[in-house]
């Protein structure tokens, strides 16, 4: 289909969002008014201290935690899609490596922000660094997470370099000082075989560091609970659950983005029902491997039955959390693996639908991780008030909890109005390679 | 509930805190006749009132409450006696320091925490909620405790400490029969008793085998103190370090390198893991940026 | 075209150069860290000691840098006070033993224990709880301190080395460090610490107060707060205050160095070894490897019985 259009044609095509359209205005107002919102919350937070949020000296963490888990899930797809995928030779999924590399790049620097949003001090950050231990797994997270902040945004910007200069040369209704920033950025690309090998072997070097680090972020996050002896957290799978949990939010963000990109930017011949239907293939393998998880990491305390982790097992089961818990597993996971495995499942629409589910049970298992364990611990919780015992989040909670989801929302689209969302350079050299 | 039922229910309280007092009292609360009717040395008057207030607050308010307020703590069972009640100002002064040196019921000793001079105070306080208390002054004559002599040495063949007690009177030294001696060893919080209380045998001596395990400081040195109780030379104490002790110089407990401990104690594998990815992570970056320059100075 | 095939080879070689010109850096930085580590050193040096005269006429020597002057400025004092209380007690090994079989629920540990560190009634350094195992055995009360263990989970996880122990064994918490990112409530099995969700009770009163570890007062608002053994007490010789407030005798305090415990209420002292040997003593949860501090003796033979009225809070937890 692209072999028809001239390589300018393309470029036309794949630029044409990069300007400041109407639409884009008004949704940039609209989230950044919703932002604002959300930060006021965030100040009475600081105002007032933390007695605002629904937390308590039994559930200690919350929302926030489920959040920045979630969070550092969804920015683990940047490393599978990019790295794992391209490492595997499955060319399908070049065009949507820039997708996962932007929302990987979004979710993985607002997850810091979560994080220090559920601080009691936020003001004392760099006491992490004067005075950090490396034996504290936080001082772990916050090490991966830099580096992973660092490695997706070069992952991100080294194979956009052609492009970049794509853009400056390409780009007629742009202001000059825009174009001298394309200019700039584009490091004197001119696409010599002594730059392109450079660039090959950057990206080759990237995408083998980037499992490990991105493995590691996901990992340590998981050890924050798993490192515990808490009835419902003292796991050792916690590590490659947490993973694959973070491969099925990642996937289903990444239709959602595909999604939108696609309809706003015109872009139908580029991202394809072929990739939809790829990715909803690969939404279902990854589904299929948590599931396996989950059953897991639920039958073998439940078998055992020991006392607090009995306690824990009746709480999701049966007690108080049930419901949350069944919608979870079953809207978030087990009918998205039924439904996927149908073919016209996979195109683009309900592949959406499916995947927004998928999106809100992850988001909600997060939350059933933290704040269940949390609500029984070992010891009686006596002698406090009834709001110590049972976790309620209050909706100044949940204004802060949204605030980073907008964040992310807008480093997206605003990453999505100044780069192309679809490699450019790659897809012209893809033509010209069928072509020969 | 019926009438009858709530009449049954009286009869079965009755008859259960008659029990339980019973037992109490018949255990507890008598004291022996020798001591029943010993007196205070110290003489009554506002200041030893207003000393033995305070220490009254300090140490047992928390149960007994204040007298006449009727605030004792009710949780406990018996409840404590109200102290300026009828009842129990008709204990005599000898019972009265009886109970507070060796507890009743759930009440616990006072003999090592407060002393026999500060029991005085509080009882001086407690009478003053009776109108009809008249002091009984005991003949006993604080002056004579300077005369004693009171001298312990360390007998290695049998690990014991052997205690000396005799008296400078004026028709020469004497040796003090019958007192009673107790051995204690210094710890940081309170002292802690040498076997039991011995009474000085007619040369005046008692002999205490001291225990082999007990621990010292880096020398073993065990800082012992004696005390005589005597009717008529009162109380008398001394101090002397021996070094009998099991020498003890055990380190910190946060020497050790461990997951727990401060940055600089982290444990080797830690240290080495987290710097080893921490550096490869810089050689990738220089590696990167290195590749980087190359591209920006590339000629076509 | 020798020429030309060189010229690559000498660039790549200087870039080789460059890269391990970084690549030293790089290794200098983390070898630096590491040596900081391996080269801990643990000599100290002696302290200064000096005689004072005190208010009460008597002759006492202490070490030079315990002396407060007034010129100090607070912050000066706080930086004194913070070392004090990193540096605990030498040749201490404080340990606390709870006689379960003792305790009615009396709650002055509670009580004294809040008016010392300044706490709201629903924050508890020592907690007495309810308890019941089974269906069919016997409920009793157990008071709840922090268990100051020797293998801190808590302290472990802490990223600013804001909770740490000390060589005394007493694990204590610096509210002028503390980041309050909570991960040390969720590290503690025991539900030990607290967290400052508003401003504490005293906040207004105290607040010229110089802040002292030892007491972990003035409380602060985003931070953490938990049992300290009355460390200051403890540096005056003096128990903790649950210890000394409790009416029924429930509380053995002492140093096991020297192998002896006193009581709090009666200050009867007792070989701590001996009497945990004979009456059964035991440790919380002894298969999570903690390691605590504060040991228990079974309530066995209480002297009191367990209220009527606690019975179906006690019975909760095993029911689950």
């Amino acid at each position: 289909m692209l072999d028809k259009k001239t390589s300018d044609q393309i470029v036309a095509d794949l630029t044409s969002h990069i300007k400041l359209s109407m639409g884009f205005k008004v949704w940039m107002a609209f989230l950044s008014v919703s932002l604002l919102v959300c930060l006021y919350a965030y100040f009475l937070q600081l105002r007032d201290g933390m007695i605002v949020t629904g937390l308590g000296d039994y559930v200690s963490w919350g929302m926030y935690l489920a959040n920045f888990v979630f969070f550092v899930a969804t920015s683990l797809i940047g490393m599978l899609i990019s790295a794992v995928l391209s490492l595997l030779n499955q060319k399908w999924a070049a065009p949507l490596a820039r997708i996962a590399e932007i929302i990987a790049l979004a979710f993985a620097a607002v997850a810091g922000l979560v994080i220090i949003m559920d601080m009691g001090h936020p003001e004392r950050l760099l006491n992490v660094f004067i005075h950090g231990r490396i034996q504290s797994p936080i001082v772990w997270d916050v090490t991966v997470v830099t580096i992973y902040v660092l490695i997706s945004a070069l992952f991100l910007y080294i194979p956009l370099l052609p492009d970049l200069k794509i853009c400056s040369e390409k780009l007629t209704n742009i202001p000059p000082f825009a174009r001298k920033i394309y200019t700039l950025l584009s490091l004197n690309w001119s696409g010599t075989t002594e730059q392109k090998n450079l660039i090959k072997k950057s990206t080759g070097a990237l995408s083998i560091f980037i499992i490990p680090v991105a493995l590691a972020i996901h990992t340590v996050t998981s050890w924050l609970f798993a490192n515990t002896s808490r009835a419902g957290w003292d796991s050792t799978i916690f590590g490659p659950y947490f993973v694959i949990g973070a491969f099925v939010a990642g996937t289903a963000a990444v239709v959602v983005a595909m999604f939108v990109f696609r309809k706003a930017f015109n872009l139908e011949e580029y991202i394809t029902d072929f990739h939809f239907d790829k990715i909803g293939k690969l939404l279902v393998l990854v589904s299929l491997l948590y599931l396996y998880f989950n059953i897991n990491e639920y039958m073998v305390p439940a078998y055992k039955m020991k006392h607090a982790d009995a306690f824990h097992i009746q709480t999701l089961f049966t007690g108080s959390y049930a419901p949350l818990f069944w919608a979870t597993q079953i809207l978030g996971l087990i009918l998205p693996i039924i439904l996927l495995i149908l073919k016209p499942m996979r195109k683009p629409l309900p592949l959406l639908i499916i995947s927004i589910f998928v999106i809100l049970g992850a988001w909600f298992k997060r939350y059933i991780i933290v704040v269940p364990t949390m609500e029984h611990p070992f010891l009686p919780v006596q002698n406090v008030p009834i709001n110590f015992k049972v976790y309620s989040p209050t909706l100044i909670e949940i204004g802060v909890t949204i605030a980073p989801m907008i964040m992310a929302v807008l480093i997206i689209t605003i990453l999505s109005k100044v780069i192309p969302v679809i490699p450019i350079h790659e897809t012209l050299e893809h033509r010209n390679e069928q072509e020969k | 509930m019926t009438t009858n039922q709530k009449y049954n229910q009286f009869i079965a309280f009755l008859i259960f805190s008659f029990v339980i007092n019973a037992s109490l009292s018949s255990r507890n609360w008598k004291a022996p006749d020798d001591q029943k009717d010993k007196n205070s040395y110290i003489k009554f008057d506002a200041s030893t009132a207003a000393q033995g207030e305070a220490i009254y607050n300090a140490n047992c308010a928390s149960c007994h409450g204040n007298p006449g307020k009727n605030n004792a703590l009710k949780s406990l069972n018996p409840i404590p006696p109200d102290l300026s009640s009828t009842a129990s100002q008709s204990l005599t002064d000898g019972e009265l320091i009886y109970i507070l040196n060796n507890g009743a019921g759930l009440m616990p000793s006072f003999k090592n925490s407060l002393g026999e001079e500060k029991e005085w105070m509080v009882i001086s306080y407690l009478r003053g909620f009776n109108k009809n208390y008249i002091q009984e002054l005991s003949k006993f004559d604080p002056a004579k405790s300077k005369l004693v002599k009171l001298v312990s040495s360390f007998d290695k063949a049998s690990n014991s400490i052997i205690v000396n007690a005799t008296a400078d009177e004026k028709n020469g030294k004497i040796a003090i029969v019958g007192a009673e001696i107790s051995v204690f060893v210094k710890r940081y919080f309170g002292n802690f008793q040498i076997e039991k209380a011995l009474k000085t045998d007619a040369s005046g001596l008692a002999k205490f085998s001291f225990p082999t395990d007990l621990p010292g400081n880096k020398n073993g040195d065990l800082e012992v103190l004696v005390k005589l109780y005597d009717e008529n030379y009162g109380e008398v104490q001394v101090t002397k370090t021996y070094s009998i002790g099991v020498p003890t110089d055990k380190p910190g407990l946060n020497e050790d390198r461990a997951i727990w401990n401060t940055l600089v104690k982290a444990p080797l594998w830690i240290i080495g893991l987290y710097a080893t990815g921490l550096i490869s992570f810089l050689l990738l970056l220089a590696f990167l940026l290195n590749n980087l320059r190359g591209i920006f100075n590339s000629k076509v | 075209m020798s020429e030309q095939s060189k010229k690559p080879n000498d660039k790549s070689r200087r870039d080789f150069l460059q890269n391990i010109g970084m690549a030293g850096v790089g290794t200098l930085l983390g070898g630096a860290a590491v040596w900081a580590g391996f080269n801990y050193d643990s000599k100290k040096t002696a302290k200064q000691r000096i005689k004072v005269l005190t208010a009460e006429n008597k002759l006492v020597e202490i070490e030079k840098d315990a002396i407060l002057d007034i010129e100090k400025s607070p912050a000066q004092q706080l930086t004194y006070l913070q070392q004090r209380g990193r540096d605990g007690l030498e040749g201490k090994r404080f340990v606390m033993v709870i006689d379960l079989s003792k305790c009615q629920n009396a709650r002055k540990c509670m009580q004294a224990c809040q008016e010392a560190h300044h706490l709201r009634p629903e924050q508890h350094h020592i907690n007495v709880l309810k308890m019941q195992e089974t269906a069919t055995t016997q409920p009793y009360y157990m008071p709840k301190p922090c268990q100051h263990c020797d293998n801190p989970p808590c302290t472990a996880v802490c990223p600013v080395d804001a909770t740490f122990k000390r060589q005394d064994g007493i694990v204590l918490i610096d509210n002028e460090r503390c980041i309050g990112c909570r991960f040390c409530m969720a590290a503690c099995p025991y539900s030990a610490r607290l967290f400052h969700w508003q401003e504490p009770l005293f906040s207004e009163q105290d607040k010229d107060l110089v802040y002292d570890v030892e007491q972990n007062v003035p409380q602060r608002r985003g931070t953490i707060s938990k049992c300290l053994f009355s460390a200051d007490k403890l540096r005056e010789g003096k128990q903790p205050s649950c210890v000394s407030a409790c009416p029924n005798g429930v509380y053995y305090f002492g140093d096991e160095n020297e192998d002896v415990v006193t009581n709090g209420t009666t200050k009867e002292s007792f070989r701590f070894r001996k009497l945990l040997a004979d009456n059964g003593g035991y440790t919380l949860m002894p298969e999570l490897g903690t390691k605590p501090r504060v040991y228990y003796l079974p309530p066995k033979g209480k002297t009191s019985p367990f209220q009527e009225k606690d019975k179906e809070e006690a019975a909760e937890h095993f029911h689950g």
